[in-house]
Parts: structure tokens; C-alpha cells; sequence
């Protein structure tokens, strides 16, 4: 199984467009967003600035945050799924 | 005699076993191309990598030529851009393609578009109105930080300190500063703006998907028209503009490759805690510094080199204005450029916002006679000694790391 397969079947609790945002807008966005979400919730981020690839991932292993991972969309932007552990 | 046939069978042999070898010769180079650009290309570098090789060619350009700076070069499209328009006198001295700044400018755009090209990372990024409003504004700022400032996140803090120049340090104060405010500003913006205006449904970026196996072979054909437009200065007798040509391509390469950003530096400590950039900047400045004292104290370049930023209120007013409009714009001067390389169009409005601005804001203060009063160089060596000079700049050094360290386990600077 990929992970691409396994990110499919997540149901995100909350969805975040940062679509044409660049930094550091996105990861801004993201932090306020995940300080208002419950326990074992699932945030879902659509974003197209390259910089998010690391930001996102850096972001969530420094505050204990779970990043589930994250794909690219036919559609030309990046689905990122972070969980609150 | 040998038989015919025995002696062909044997070459046929010898030569099949020639073809696969070179077979296996061309597949372990392929492959080892590929593991290459791998590394280099698809992996993302460390900030501090980046900041290793980003001092390095910056010593470079100071043995090459003088010191780096970005800001004197966007003062030379500005000043051409009013005087074509009739709105200066006299035309500047150097032409876009013969100003060592301006050159080396166009170098970083270009390296960062090759390497965006090598990273399949490029595309043409759009942003909703709201962002290239920010971009076209955050770019004027800094344009006018750095008139005041004379010199941008390079050339007034960067280069500044590593040429042990105290204004170095002012700005880097006001950069802080001016970061503070820009992320205060940014956060205000989310929570007062409405989403229509600032474009969570903005356009997105457009993909150079259908193409994108094809890119990297552009990028290397980039790569090689940079050797030749070095060719090309050498033959006008022009080889130190060709050269710092060819060390800003490398430096667009480096700062794109380990996304290079002071704005993230100054802003992250802020704004997640995270230290990452600016423990990489810090990296990169005590290598320059070494450098420059080596060149400087054996005399291959003169001690007063680049020491002539306004300390102390020039370098910290510009320094903080500066450090607003780069939250703005998101990204600093150096960062505009490669960003702009990457194919952001909000950056390329932040290097429009950059040059309008920073020509006549540096007009103005030279003919006002501003610059009296906003302080003039201070070179470190020439109050404490090179000895002292030296020791107390590493401690400043080794000091922001253990703050910047500190904040990043007590998250005691964030601003939400």
C-alpha cells in the first residue's frame, strides 16, 4: 500500500485553503487554525507555495504535532494532513 | 593456421563483451547522475549548508571584486527606469549589464531559476490582488530601508557585519524590530481582513507539470549560456562583471536550494520560535567574518572596505523599515530575487516596489544632506583592535545563538 492510498481513505475534521499564499502566510494560517481544533482531530491544508513542503513538516515536529504527510493534486496543489496528538 | 572461423568467433566475443561493458559503464554513469541530482537537486539542503557555501562566495566577490551587496544594483534600474522616463538629469554611470551589483543581481535571478528548473520546482506562482498589493508595498519599504539603511538585508547587515562594520549590528536590531511589527501587522491582517480580500480562494499556482521530466534539461542548457555570457564579458574585457555574473548564479543555486531567507531568520523566531534560518545566517557570518579579517588584516583588501553604514540611527531606522516591508513582501531582498527566479509574481511586484522606492529615497537624502545625520561607517578594529574586534564579534555571535536557542525551548519572543 502507498501512502498516497493511505492519505486518501483520511477524513479531514477541518479543511484550510492557502491557495496563491506564500510564505510565510500558509504556515501562519496554520498555526492559528491548529490552536482551535480539538484532540485527535485531522486538519487538511491545500497549499501551492514549495516552501510549505518543509515548513508544514518542520512545524509540526517542533510543537507535537502528528504530520500525517502530504501529495500533490492533479490540480497543482499539495494536500497536507496533520493530526493533533 | 588458425581457422577462420574460431578467430571471428572469438572477436565476435570480444567485442559483445566490449558492448556490455560499455553498457555497464554508461548505466553506472547514468546512474550516478542521477543519485547526484538527486542529492543535490531533489533533497532539500540544510539552512546551514547553504549558509556554509553562501559565505564562501561571498568571499569570493570581496577578492573578486568589492563587497557583496544586492540594494546598489536595484538603485541602478531605478536611477535608469527615472531617467529614461526624463525625470533624472544625467544618466547613471554604469549601464544594467556593467554595474557589479546590478550584474550579480541578474545572476542570483537566473541561478535560482536554473536551479528551480534542476528541483522540477519551477512554475508560474499567481497570488490573489490582496498579495501583490502586499508584494508592490513590502518592496517600496524596503527600497526605502535601504536608502536609509544604504544596504539591504545584504549589503547593510550582512555584508556590513561580516566587514566588522558596527551598522552591520544596528540593523540587524532593526531588522528584528521591523519583523516584530511586520509579523504584529500580518497577524492583524488575518483577523481583520476579510478572506475574500486577502484570497484563501486566490489562483493557484500553474503547474509545469506536463513538462516537468523536461526541466532540469533546461536547466543545464541555462547553466551553460552562463558560461558563455561569462565568455562573452572576458571578450569585451570585461571579466570581474563576467565573474560576478557567473558567483551570483551560484549564489541564487545555493540560497534557492536551502530557501535562503532572511525574512524567515528574522520572523520565525517570532512567529513559531523556530531557529533554524537565522542559526544558519549566524553560520554563514562567522566564516564571512574570518574571511574578510584574513583579506583585510593582510592587506589584499583595504581595512575600510564596505565599512560605511550609517551608524547608528541610519542603519537601525532603515533596518526597521525594512524588516516590515519584508514581512510584507515575504521575503528580503536576496530572497525576492531567487523567489522571483521560482516564478512567484508577487515577488517580481516586490523587486518593482523595491527599485521605484530605493532611487529617490537615495536621491533625496544625498541632496537634503540626511546622511550627516543618520551616522557614517564605525570599523570595529579601528576602537578595540583586531584582536578585541574579533573576540567580541563572536561573542555577539555565540550570544544570539544561546537566545535564539533559549527561545526556541521557552517560545518566550512568539507573538501568539
Amino acid at each position: 500500500m502507498t501512502v498516497q492510498e493511505n492519505l486518501q481513505n483520511i477524513q479531514a475534521d477541518h479543511v484550510l485553503d492557502t491557495k496563491g499564499l506564500s510564505c510565510p502566510m500558509p504556515l501562519l494560517k496554520v498555526k492559528k487554525t491548529l490552536k482551535t481544533m480539538k484532540k485527535g482531530q485531522v486538519l487538511e491544508v491545500h497549499g501551492t507555495d514549495p516552501g510549505s513542503k518543509n515548513d508544514i513538516p518542520n512545524y509540526c515536529e517542533k510543537h507535537g504535532y502528528q504530520f500525517l504527510g502530504y501529495e500533490d493534486h492533479p490540480e497543482n496543489y499539495t494536500r497536507y494532513f496533520i493530526q493533533i496528538e | 593456421m588458425i581457422p577462420e572461423g574460431v578467430d571471428t568467433q572469438a572477436e565476435c566475443a570480444a567485442a559483445s563483451k566490449q558492448d556490455k561493458d560499455m553498457t555497464e559503464h554508461t548505466s553506472f554513469i547514468k546512474g550516478e547522475i542521477e543519485k547526484a541530482h538527486r542529492t543535490v537537486f531533489l533533497t532539500p539542503w540544510p539552512a546551514w549548508v547553504s549558509g556554509v557555501f553562501l559565505a564562501f562566495l561571498a568571499l569570493l566577490i570581496f577578492m573578486w571584486w568589492h563587497t557583496w551587496g544586492i540594494a546598489g544594483g536595484f538603485a541602478n534600474w531605478g536611477d535608469w527606469f527615472f531617467y529614461r522616463l526624463g525625470l533624472y538629469e544625467s544618466a547613471p554611470q554604469r549601464g544594467v549589464l556593467l554595474n557589479g551589483m546590478s550584474v550579480s543581481n541578474i545572476g542570483l535571478l537566473v541561478g535560482a531559476f536554473a536551479s528551480a528548473l534542476m528541483s522540477r520546482q519551477f512554475a508560474v506562482h499567481r497570488a490573489p490582488r490582496w498579495e501583490y498589493g502586499k508584494g508592490l508595498v513590502g518592496g517600496g519599504l524596503m527600497g526605502v530601508g535601504a536608502a536609509i539603511a544604504a544596504g539591504c538585508n545584504v549589503g547593510g547587515f550582512y555584508s556590513a557585519l561580516g566587514m566588522l562594520d558596527l551598522g552591520g549590528a544596528m540593523m540587524m536590531l532593526g531588522l528584528f524590530a521591523g519583523a516584530y511589527l511586520g509579523l504584529r501587522y500580518l497577524l492583524w491582517e488575518m483577523e481583520n481582513v476579510g478572506q475574500n480580500g486577502q484570497g484563501a480562494t486566490g489562483p493557484g499556482g500553474k503547474s509545469s507539470k506536463d513538462w516537468s521530466g523536461l526541466a532540469p534539461y533546461v536547466g543545464v542548457l541555462v547553466f551553460i549560456l552562463m558560461l558563455v555570457a561569462f565568455q562573452v564579458y572576458n571578450w569585451l574585457g570585461q571579466t570581474q562583471m563576467g565573474g560576478l555574473l557567473f558567483f551570483g548564479f551560484l549564489i541564487g543555486l545555493v540560497m534557492h536550494r536551502g530557501r535562503f531567507c532572511f525574512a524567515n531568520a528574522f520572523r520565525e523566531p517570532f512567529m513559531t520560535g523556530d531557529s533554524t534560518m537565522m542559526r544558519g545566517v549566524i553560520v554563514s557570518l562567522m566564516i564571512y567574518a574570518l574571511g574578510v579579517a584574513a583579506m583585510k588584516w593582510a592587506y589584499i583588501q583595504p581595512p575600510g572596505a564596505g565599512v560605511y553604514h550609517p551608524f547608528w540611527m541610519g542603519s537601525l531606522i532603515g533596518g526597521v523599515i525594512f524588516g516590515f516591508g519584508m514581512l510584507l513582501a515575504g521575503g528580503c531582498a536576496s530572497g525576492s530575487l531567487w523567489r522571483a527566479g521560482e516564478g512567484h509574481l508577487k515577488l517580481w511586484l516586490a523587486l518593482g516596489g523595491f527599485f521605484l522606492t530605493n532611487s529617490p529615497t537615495g536621491r533625496l537624502l544625498d541632496q537634503s544632506g540626511a546622511r550627516e545625520i543618520l551616522g557614517g561607517g564605525v570599523f570595529i578594529p579601528d576602537i578595540v583592535t583586531w584582536q578585541g574586534g574579533l573576540t567580541l564579534f563572536y561573542l555577539l555571535c555565540a550570544g544570539i545563538m544561546l537566545l535564539l536557542v533559549w527561545n526556541e525551548q521557552t517560545e518566550k519572543f512568539t507573538a501568539f
